[in-house]
Protein backbone atom coordinates (compact mmCIF):
# COMPACT_ATOMS: atom_id res chain seq x y z
CA UNK A 1 0.00 0.00 0.00
CA UNK A 2 1.33 3.41 -0.97
CA UNK A 3 1.74 6.47 1.21
CA UNK A 4 -0.47 9.49 0.59
CA UNK A 5 1.24 12.87 1.00
CA UNK A 6 -0.74 16.11 0.68
CA UNK A 7 1.23 19.21 -0.28
CA UNK A 8 -0.34 22.21 1.45
CA UNK A 9 0.46 25.83 2.23
CA UNK A 10 -2.61 27.83 3.17
CA UNK A 11 -1.46 30.85 1.21
CA UNK A 12 -1.20 30.67 -2.56
CA UNK A 13 1.87 31.47 -4.60
CA UNK A 14 4.47 30.11 -2.20
CA UNK A 15 5.62 27.27 -4.47
CA UNK A 16 3.20 24.47 -3.64
CA UNK A 17 2.75 23.22 -7.19
CA UNK A 18 6.46 23.57 -7.96
CA UNK A 19 7.18 21.54 -4.84
CA UNK A 20 4.67 18.85 -5.76
CA UNK A 21 6.18 18.50 -9.24
CA UNK A 22 9.78 18.38 -8.06
CA UNK A 23 9.18 16.09 -5.12
CA UNK A 24 7.24 13.78 -7.42
CA UNK A 25 10.04 13.68 -9.99
CA UNK A 26 12.63 13.25 -7.23
CA UNK A 27 10.83 10.32 -5.64
CA UNK A 28 10.40 8.64 -9.03
CA UNK A 29 14.13 9.08 -9.68
CA UNK A 30 14.74 7.32 -6.36
CA UNK A 31 13.20 4.22 -7.98
CA UNK A 32 9.84 4.47 -6.27
CA UNK A 33 6.55 4.35 -8.12
CA UNK A 34 5.01 7.76 -7.71
CA UNK A 35 1.84 9.48 -8.88
CA UNK A 36 1.18 13.21 -8.57
CA UNK A 37 -2.43 14.35 -8.54
CA UNK A 38 -3.61 17.92 -9.09
CA UNK A 39 -6.43 18.59 -6.61
CA UNK A 40 -6.74 22.22 -7.61
CA UNK A 41 -10.01 21.82 -9.47
CA UNK A 42 -10.69 24.69 -11.86
CA UNK A 43 -7.12 25.99 -11.68
CA UNK A 44 -5.07 23.29 -13.27
CA UNK A 45 -1.35 24.10 -13.18
CA UNK A 46 0.67 21.06 -12.23
CA UNK A 47 0.43 19.81 -15.83
CA UNK A 48 2.31 22.90 -17.05
CA UNK A 49 5.04 22.68 -14.42
CA UNK A 50 5.57 19.04 -15.40
CA UNK A 51 5.43 19.89 -19.12
CA UNK A 52 2.49 17.54 -19.66
CA UNK A 53 -0.28 20.00 -20.57
CA UNK A 54 -0.53 18.75 -24.15
CA UNK A 55 -1.03 15.18 -23.05
CA UNK A 56 -4.00 15.69 -20.76
CA UNK A 57 -7.07 13.94 -22.16
CA UNK A 58 -9.03 12.93 -19.08
CA UNK A 59 -9.06 14.37 -15.58
CA UNK A 60 -9.51 13.10 -12.03
CA UNK A 61 -13.14 14.20 -11.83
CA UNK A 62 -13.97 12.03 -14.84
CA UNK A 63 -12.22 9.14 -13.11
CA UNK A 64 -14.11 9.73 -9.87
CA UNK A 65 -17.41 9.88 -11.76
CA UNK A 66 -16.62 6.60 -13.49
CA UNK A 67 -16.64 8.17 -16.96
CA UNK A 68 -13.17 6.80 -17.69
CA UNK A 69 -10.89 4.24 -16.11
CA UNK A 70 -7.98 5.31 -13.93
CA UNK A 71 -5.45 3.73 -16.29
CA UNK A 72 -6.80 5.78 -19.20
CA UNK A 73 -6.53 9.04 -17.31
CA UNK A 74 -3.05 8.53 -15.86
CA UNK A 75 -0.28 10.16 -17.90
CA UNK A 76 3.16 8.61 -17.84
CA UNK A 77 5.96 11.16 -17.61
CA UNK A 78 8.88 10.85 -20.02
CA UNK A 79 11.23 11.87 -17.22
CA UNK A 80 10.88 8.52 -15.50
CA UNK A 81 8.76 5.43 -16.10
CA UNK A 82 8.08 5.51 -12.35
CA UNK A 83 6.24 8.82 -12.55
CA UNK A 84 2.57 9.23 -13.44
CA UNK A 85 0.32 12.26 -13.36
CA UNK A 86 -3.41 12.75 -12.95
CA UNK A 87 -4.80 16.13 -14.01
CA UNK A 88 -7.32 18.32 -12.24
CA UNK A 89 -10.55 19.15 -13.99
CA UNK A 90 -10.35 22.59 -15.55
CA UNK A 91 -14.04 23.08 -16.29
CA UNK A 92 -15.81 21.87 -13.18
CA UNK A 93 -15.73 23.56 -9.82
CA UNK A 94 -14.73 22.29 -6.38
CA UNK A 95 -18.28 21.35 -5.43
CA UNK A 96 -18.03 18.17 -7.54
CA UNK A 97 -15.75 16.56 -4.95
CA UNK A 98 -17.16 14.26 -2.32
CA UNK A 99 -15.45 12.16 0.31
CA UNK A 100 -16.70 8.79 -0.89
CA UNK A 101 -15.43 9.28 -4.44
CA UNK A 102 -12.11 10.70 -3.26
CA UNK A 103 -11.51 7.77 -0.94
CA UNK A 104 -12.09 5.31 -3.76
CA UNK A 105 -9.73 7.19 -6.09
CA UNK A 106 -7.04 7.38 -3.43
CA UNK A 107 -7.36 3.73 -2.52
CA UNK A 108 -7.03 2.77 -6.18
CA UNK A 109 -3.90 4.91 -6.50
CA UNK A 110 -2.42 3.52 -3.27
CA UNK A 111 -2.77 0.01 -4.65
CA UNK A 112 -0.63 0.87 -7.69
CA UNK A 113 1.93 3.36 -6.39
CA UNK A 114 4.42 3.65 -3.54
CA UNK A 115 3.82 7.39 -3.19
CA UNK A 116 0.62 9.29 -3.95
CA UNK A 117 1.29 13.04 -3.89
CA UNK A 118 -1.66 15.43 -3.83
CA UNK A 119 -1.29 19.08 -4.80
CA UNK A 120 -3.81 20.96 -2.65
CA UNK A 121 -5.55 24.13 -3.78
CA UNK A 122 -4.59 27.34 -1.96
CA UNK A 123 -6.83 28.45 0.86
CA UNK A 124 -8.53 26.41 3.55
CA UNK A 125 -11.92 25.84 1.95
CA UNK A 126 -13.61 22.56 1.03
CA UNK A 127 -11.21 21.82 -1.85
CA UNK A 128 -8.37 21.92 0.65
CA UNK A 129 -10.25 19.87 3.22
CA UNK A 130 -10.90 17.17 0.64
CA UNK A 131 -7.21 17.05 -0.28
CA UNK A 132 -6.08 16.43 3.30
CA UNK A 133 -8.98 14.16 4.20
CA UNK A 134 -7.23 10.87 3.46
CA UNK A 135 -3.61 11.98 3.70
CA UNK A 136 -1.12 9.92 5.70
CA UNK A 137 1.41 12.72 5.74
CA UNK A 138 1.60 16.35 4.72
CA UNK A 139 4.27 18.60 3.27
CA UNK A 140 3.77 22.19 4.38
CA UNK A 141 5.38 24.76 2.07
CA UNK A 142 6.09 28.21 3.48
CA UNK A 143 8.00 31.32 2.45
CA UNK A 144 9.94 33.26 5.11
CA UNK A 145 7.24 35.85 5.24
CA UNK A 146 4.52 36.63 7.81
CA UNK A 147 1.37 35.99 5.79
CA UNK A 148 2.62 32.66 4.47
CA UNK A 149 3.54 31.41 7.95
CA UNK A 150 0.31 32.53 9.54
CA UNK A 151 -1.79 30.93 6.80
CA UNK A 152 0.25 27.74 7.04
CA UNK A 153 -0.50 27.54 10.75
CA UNK A 154 -4.23 27.77 10.02
CA UNK A 155 -3.94 25.07 7.36
CA UNK A 156 -2.08 22.84 9.84
CA UNK A 157 -4.84 23.44 12.40
CA UNK A 158 -7.43 22.17 9.93
CA UNK A 159 -5.24 19.21 8.99
CA UNK A 160 -5.03 18.31 12.67
CA UNK A 161 -8.77 18.41 13.18
CA UNK A 162 -10.36 17.28 9.92
CA UNK A 163 -8.22 14.55 8.41
CA UNK A 164 -9.50 11.00 8.69
CA UNK A 165 -6.31 9.84 10.38
CA UNK A 166 -6.76 12.35 13.19
CA UNK A 167 -10.41 11.38 13.55
CA UNK A 168 -9.21 7.78 13.94
CA UNK A 169 -6.94 8.89 16.77
CA UNK A 170 -3.72 8.80 14.76
CA UNK A 171 -1.40 11.58 13.68
CA UNK A 172 -0.71 12.98 10.22
CA UNK A 173 3.06 13.29 10.01
CA UNK A 174 4.18 16.73 8.85
CA UNK A 175 7.20 17.89 6.91
CA UNK A 176 8.07 21.56 6.61
CA UNK A 177 9.69 23.01 3.50
CA UNK A 178 10.93 26.59 3.68
CA UNK A 179 10.99 27.93 0.16
CA UNK A 180 12.48 31.09 -1.38
CA UNK A 181 15.10 31.75 1.26
CA UNK A 182 17.22 34.78 0.47
CA UNK A 183 20.47 34.12 2.39
CA UNK A 184 21.64 37.72 2.19
CA UNK A 185 18.44 39.03 3.68
CA UNK A 186 18.47 36.41 6.45
CA UNK A 187 22.02 37.45 7.32
CA UNK A 188 21.18 41.12 7.47
CA UNK A 189 18.15 40.45 9.65
CA UNK A 190 15.62 41.45 7.03
CA UNK A 191 14.17 37.98 6.59
CA UNK A 192 12.94 35.40 9.10
CA UNK A 193 15.50 32.65 9.57
CA UNK A 194 14.66 28.93 9.50
CA UNK A 195 15.10 28.79 13.27
CA UNK A 196 12.54 31.58 13.71
CA UNK A 197 10.05 29.76 11.51
CA UNK A 198 10.63 26.41 13.24
CA UNK A 199 10.15 28.09 16.63
CA UNK A 200 6.78 29.41 15.53
CA UNK A 201 5.39 26.44 13.61
CA UNK A 202 7.08 23.69 15.60
CA UNK A 203 7.01 20.96 12.94
CA UNK A 204 9.95 18.95 11.60
CA UNK A 205 11.93 20.46 8.74
CA UNK A 206 12.48 18.36 5.61
CA UNK A 207 14.31 20.95 3.55
CA UNK A 208 15.24 24.54 2.83
CA UNK A 209 15.16 25.95 -0.69
CA UNK A 210 17.03 29.10 -1.63
CA UNK A 211 15.47 31.68 -3.90
CA UNK A 212 16.59 30.73 -7.40
CA UNK A 213 15.80 32.56 -10.62
CA UNK A 214 16.27 29.31 -12.54
CA UNK A 215 12.83 28.24 -11.22
CA UNK A 216 11.11 30.66 -13.62
CA UNK A 217 13.10 29.27 -16.51
CA UNK A 218 12.20 25.73 -15.44
CA UNK A 219 8.48 26.48 -15.34
CA UNK A 220 8.70 28.38 -18.65
CA UNK A 221 9.97 25.19 -20.23
CA UNK A 222 7.92 22.69 -18.26
CA UNK A 223 11.07 21.00 -17.00
CA UNK A 224 11.06 20.68 -13.21
CA UNK A 225 14.06 22.42 -11.62
CA UNK A 226 15.24 19.19 -9.99
CA UNK A 227 16.48 18.14 -13.44
CA UNK A 228 18.81 21.14 -13.50
CA UNK A 229 21.71 19.73 -11.52
CA UNK A 230 23.48 23.10 -11.38
CA UNK A 231 20.65 24.97 -9.76
CA UNK A 232 20.67 25.33 -6.00
CA UNK A 233 16.90 24.96 -5.75
CA UNK A 234 17.09 21.81 -7.88
CA UNK A 235 19.74 20.33 -5.59
CA UNK A 236 17.63 21.24 -2.56
CA UNK A 237 14.64 19.37 -4.04
CA UNK A 238 16.85 16.40 -4.78
CA UNK A 239 17.85 16.22 -1.11
CA UNK A 240 14.24 16.61 0.00
CA UNK A 241 13.07 13.79 -2.27
CA UNK A 242 15.84 11.58 -0.88
CA UNK A 243 14.78 12.33 2.70
CA UNK A 244 11.15 11.58 1.87
CA UNK A 245 12.30 8.20 0.55
CA UNK A 246 13.94 7.50 3.89
CA UNK A 247 17.55 8.33 3.02
CA UNK A 248 19.69 10.07 5.60
CA UNK A 249 20.88 13.30 4.00
CA UNK A 250 22.50 16.08 6.01
CA UNK A 251 20.65 19.38 6.16
CA UNK A 252 22.52 21.89 4.01
CA UNK A 253 23.09 25.34 5.46
CA UNK A 254 21.26 27.15 2.70
CA UNK A 255 21.29 30.40 4.67
CA UNK A 256 25.09 30.47 4.83
CA UNK A 257 26.32 29.42 1.40
CA UNK A 258 30.04 29.15 0.85
CA UNK A 259 31.20 32.54 -0.27
CA UNK A 260 34.94 32.52 0.30
CA UNK A 261 37.22 34.14 -2.24
CA UNK A 262 38.25 30.76 -3.60
CA UNK A 263 34.62 29.78 -4.10
CA UNK A 264 33.89 33.01 -5.95
CA UNK A 265 37.02 32.53 -8.01
CA UNK A 266 35.92 29.04 -8.97
CA UNK A 267 32.49 30.39 -9.80
CA UNK A 268 33.98 32.66 -12.42
CA UNK A 269 35.08 29.67 -14.47
CA UNK A 270 31.84 27.74 -14.31
CA UNK B 1 29.72 46.00 16.10
CA UNK B 2 27.39 48.74 14.97
CA UNK B 3 24.40 46.53 15.73
CA UNK B 4 24.33 48.26 19.06
CA UNK B 5 23.12 51.46 17.50
CA UNK B 6 20.80 49.89 14.98
CA UNK B 7 17.11 49.55 15.66
CA UNK B 8 15.54 46.10 16.00
CA UNK B 9 15.89 44.11 12.76
CA UNK B 10 12.72 43.67 10.76
CA UNK B 11 12.98 39.88 11.01
CA UNK B 12 12.75 40.16 14.79
CA UNK B 13 9.72 42.40 14.45
CA UNK B 14 8.18 39.83 12.09
CA UNK B 15 8.81 37.02 14.56
CA UNK B 16 7.27 38.93 17.47
CA UNK B 17 4.20 39.94 15.50
CA UNK B 18 3.73 36.44 14.09
CA UNK B 19 4.05 34.78 17.47
CA UNK B 20 1.23 36.91 18.88
CA UNK B 21 -0.99 36.63 15.79
CA UNK B 22 -0.64 32.85 15.65
CA UNK B 23 -1.26 32.45 19.37
CA UNK B 24 -4.51 34.38 19.01
CA UNK B 25 -5.49 32.36 15.92
CA UNK B 26 -4.87 29.08 17.73
CA UNK B 27 -6.81 30.19 20.80
CA UNK B 28 -9.79 31.05 18.66
CA UNK B 29 -9.63 27.79 16.76
CA UNK B 30 -9.39 25.74 19.94
CA UNK B 31 -11.80 27.83 21.99
CA UNK B 32 -14.88 25.90 21.04
CA UNK B 33 -14.35 22.44 19.57
CA UNK B 34 -18.12 22.13 19.12
CA UNK B 35 -18.15 24.97 16.60
CA UNK B 36 -18.93 22.74 13.60
CA UNK B 37 -21.79 21.10 15.43
CA UNK B 38 -23.11 24.49 16.51
CA UNK B 39 -22.96 25.70 12.92
CA UNK B 40 -24.86 22.68 11.64
CA UNK B 41 -27.59 23.08 14.25
CA UNK B 42 -28.03 26.80 13.66
CA UNK B 43 -28.33 26.14 9.93
CA UNK B 44 -31.03 23.54 10.63
CA UNK B 45 -33.06 26.00 12.71
CA UNK B 46 -32.74 28.96 10.36
CA UNK B 47 -33.48 26.77 7.34
CA UNK B 48 -36.96 26.12 8.70
CA UNK B 49 -37.74 29.74 7.93
CA UNK B 50 -35.37 30.90 5.22
CA UNK B 51 -32.73 29.44 2.85
CA UNK B 52 -29.17 29.52 4.18
CA UNK B 53 -26.07 29.54 2.03
CA UNK B 54 -23.28 29.72 4.57
CA UNK B 55 -22.63 30.50 8.18
CA UNK B 56 -19.63 31.85 9.99
CA UNK B 57 -19.13 32.02 13.75
CA UNK B 58 -16.29 33.98 15.28
CA UNK B 59 -15.26 34.61 18.83
CA UNK B 60 -14.60 38.26 19.41
CA UNK B 61 -13.10 39.89 22.44
CA UNK B 62 -13.62 43.53 23.28
CA UNK B 63 -12.09 44.55 26.56
CA UNK B 64 -13.50 42.23 29.21
CA UNK B 65 -16.35 40.98 27.08
CA UNK B 66 -16.21 37.84 24.93
CA UNK B 67 -18.85 37.53 22.26
CA UNK B 68 -19.78 35.14 19.49
CA UNK B 69 -20.51 36.86 16.22
CA UNK B 70 -22.67 34.80 13.91
CA UNK B 71 -22.89 35.72 10.26
CA UNK B 72 -25.52 33.91 8.24
CA UNK B 73 -25.40 34.29 4.50
CA UNK B 74 -28.80 33.74 2.90
CA UNK B 75 -29.47 31.98 -0.36
CA UNK B 76 -29.88 34.23 -3.35
CA UNK B 77 -33.44 34.75 -4.46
Amino acid sequence: MGIVIAVISGKGGVGKTTTTANVGVGIALNDKKCVVVDFDIGQRNLDMILGLENRVVFDMVQVMDGEVGLKQALIKSKISPNLSFLAASQTKDKSVLNSEKILKLINDLKADFDYVILDAPAGIETGYEHTIEFADRAIIVVNPEVSSIRDADRAIGILDSKSQKVKDGEEVFKYLIINRINPKMVKSGEMLSSEDILDILNIPLVGKIPEDTAIIDASNQGKPIILNKKSEAGQAYERIAGRLCGNEIDMQDVENPKSGILHKFKGMFK
Amino acid sequence: MFGFFRKKSSATTAKDRLTIAIMTDRENADAYPFMDQLKAEIIEVVKKYIGVKAIEIKKETQGDIDALSIDIKLEEK
